[in-house]
């Protein structure tokens, strides 16, 4: 569990963070959308009691981020862009080090360490120094590093940064696979597919201030109940946009180069059944109907554009983040 | 990737209970140590004045200086020799110190220590072991290559001129010196952003240092026994006192702040 009030980080006249509150329950996956120095990392590096707050609280995993950094890092599992490993060492030598220093006594730590190397696959590259590892395998290493202690709270800050296509979405699935009823995973990232696919809500962050967050089914159509209608046809209908022309609520009527006619309206329920209706009256062929709502990218720039006059936070439900 | 679940190491939900902070220092010690001694440039360096200095010092400039002094001068002019052959190795320290801080924060890797339980004590005074300790071993080798090539060279009957308690003085000298120069080296490359500007800036912070230290070095050949003995002390306890307020001052609520 998370939950932030008031966070401000500034740097000099710089406020990176300003005036956040946020709710992450337990087994909820939050994600941090936003542009470069938006504020995301810092947030994270507060979150985490790596970096002190210049004003507001934060309790993470039960403790203050401010009164016992210690016992939230004791707690937490942080996983960067860059998987920050001793390169010269070994797998297994890396995870015993950090195991120890999480507490870990010598039985269960070569346990886990089993148990982490297999869960990743990286079982057969043990006696290998980190420094020949792909990128992927390293930020593999990484994660096992940051789950060695169960973290009760995991923070993800760009975890698939330049990842071939391959490892990051394997690396999306462990994260998947990690989502634990008691664990809370803060992921911050600049894929809005990514977070999409993997969180239960999204933050998306600007100039340090929290500009809208939701569930992401629920940002994709929050202020806009517009859908995207395509129609393909078997065979080319040239005067096919004339036929549904005078529809109400139809709305950037077009026919693209294949003759697939689309065209936008918000009462779904009504025009698509006319506008079906008239094509089929006029004998068109019709192969496929299709439905489409706004996509996250649609919302997250509405949301950044919408921030120019921000200083509240976009939003369709109460109890999560603020 | 495995469909199976990551097994669970606790059932109680409780973290394991980090381990105290002399515990911690000495694990992150002696991961630094080992890290610093798989470095092939520091390897390299300090193996040069570990080795080929001693002996090649003792072949050019030793060997004809014994057959110019009389056995007095030549005791003590041998024994101010451990120190300079002890301290050129142990200088490593402030190039492995460096890295430590400002070049692991360079790489990122010193992120994951930092977001770990282990308290800034235990953390800084392992950085400054982990530094030291592989300078140290270096020295040792060094001394010892000095004492075996003196051997051979000018004969051991001359070896044996030399004043054992100013002996012992001078080689006690070496670690508390290089534990100062860890220590100052430490305290800067933890308060800036990269490895060139932390090993710059110790270089020329520990100038009078080690203008001090020859000067002391020369000093104890007259002083006797009980003066050697006060400054091995007083260094020891100088570098103790520094790596504490080096630690306690250390923000490390700050050192990812810098920008």
């Amino acid at each position: 569990m998370i939950e932030a009030v008031g966070l401000t980080r500034r740097f000099g006249d710089l406020v990176a963070v300003d005036d956040l509150s946020l709710r992450v329950p337990d087994g909820a996956i939050l994600a941090f959308l936003g542009p470069n120095g938006a504020g995301k990392t810092t947030t994270v590096r507060m979150l985490a009691g790596l970096l002190a707050p210049s004003a507001g609280s934060a309790v993470v995993a039960g403790h203050d981020v401010r009164l016992d950094p210690a016992a939230v890092r004791a707690r937490i599992g942080l996983v960067t862009d860059v998987p920050g490993l001793y390169e010269q060492m070994t797998t297994p030598d890396y995870l015993s080090f950090f195991g120890r220093i999480y507490g870990l006594d010598g039985a269960s730590c070569r346990r886990r360490i089993d148990d982490l190397l297999a869960f990743f696959e990286l079982d057969g590259h043990r006696k290998s120094r980190m420094a020949g590892f792909s990128r992927g395998m390293k930020q593999k290493v990484a994660l096992a590093r940051a789950l060695l202690h169960e973290p009760e709270v995991l923070f993800l800050d760009e975890p698939t940064s330049g990842l071939d296509p391959l490892a990051a979405r394997a690396l999306r699935d462990v994260i998947l696979e990690l989502k634990h009823d008691s664990r809370s995973i803060v992921l911050c990232t600049h894929d809005l597919a990514e977070a999409e696919r993997l969180a239960d809500e999204i933050a998306i962050i600007r100039h340090g201030r929290l500009i809208a967050r939701d569930a992401p089914e629920a940002l994709r159509t929050a202020g806009s109940t517009d859908m995207l209608v395509r129609v393909t046809f078997a065979a080319p209908l040239p005067h096919a946009p004339g036929l549904v022309a005078g529809l109400d609520d139809l709305e950037d009527l077009a026919q693209g180069p294949t003759g697939a006619l689309t065209y936008r309206t918000r009462q779904p329920n009504t025009v698509n059944p006319a506008a079906i209706a008239r094509l089929v009256a006029a004998g068109a062929s019709i192969v496929s109907v299709s439905c489409e709502v706004r996509s996250l990218e649609d919302a997250y720039a509405a949301a950044m554009a919408g921030a120019e006059d921000a200083g509240t936070v976009a939003t369709s439900a109460e109890g999560g983040a603020r | 990737m495995t469909d199976r679940d990551l097994p669970r190491l606790m059932g109680s939900g409780q973290p394991p209970r980090a381990p105290g902070d002399l515990q911690s220092m000495l694990l992150i010690a002696r991961r630094g140590a080992v890290e610093a001694l798989r470095d092939r440039m520091t390897l390299f360096v300090s193996l040069f004045f570990a080795l080929v200095f001693p002996v090649g010092l003792v072949l050019t400039t030793v060997r004809p200086l014994a057959d110019a002094n009389g056995p007095s001068a030549l005791g003590s002019l041998l024994a101010m020799y451990l120190l300079i052959i002890g301290l050129l190795p142990s200088s490593a320290a402030i190039g492995i110190a460096s890295g430590q801080f400002a070049g692991e924060k360079e790489q990122g890797n010193l992120t994951p220590l930092l977001a770990s339980p282990a308290s800034n004590l235990a953390i800084f005074g392992g950085k400054v072991l982990g530094s030291v300790a592989p300078a140290i071993v270096f020295s040792v080798v060094a001394e010892a290559a000095y004492l075996g090539s003196l051997a051979v060279a000018v004969g051991t009957d001359r070896l044996r001129l030399l004043p054992v308690g100013l002996a012992v003085g001078m080689v006690a000298l070496v670690p508390a010196a290089a534990l100062f120069e860890t220590a100052v080296a430490s305290l800067i490359s933890s308060r800036v952003r990269t490895f060139n500007t932390a090993q710059q800036i110790s270089g020329l912070a520990l100038v009078p240092f080690w203008g001090a230290i020859a000067a002391l070095g020369f000093g104890l050949r007259s002083l006797g026994g009980l003066a050697v003995v006060v400054a091995v002390v007083a260094l020891f306890a100088a570098d103790i006192a520094l790596t504490m307020i080096a630690a306690a001052t250390w923000r490390r609520e700050e050192v990812l702040a810098q920008r």
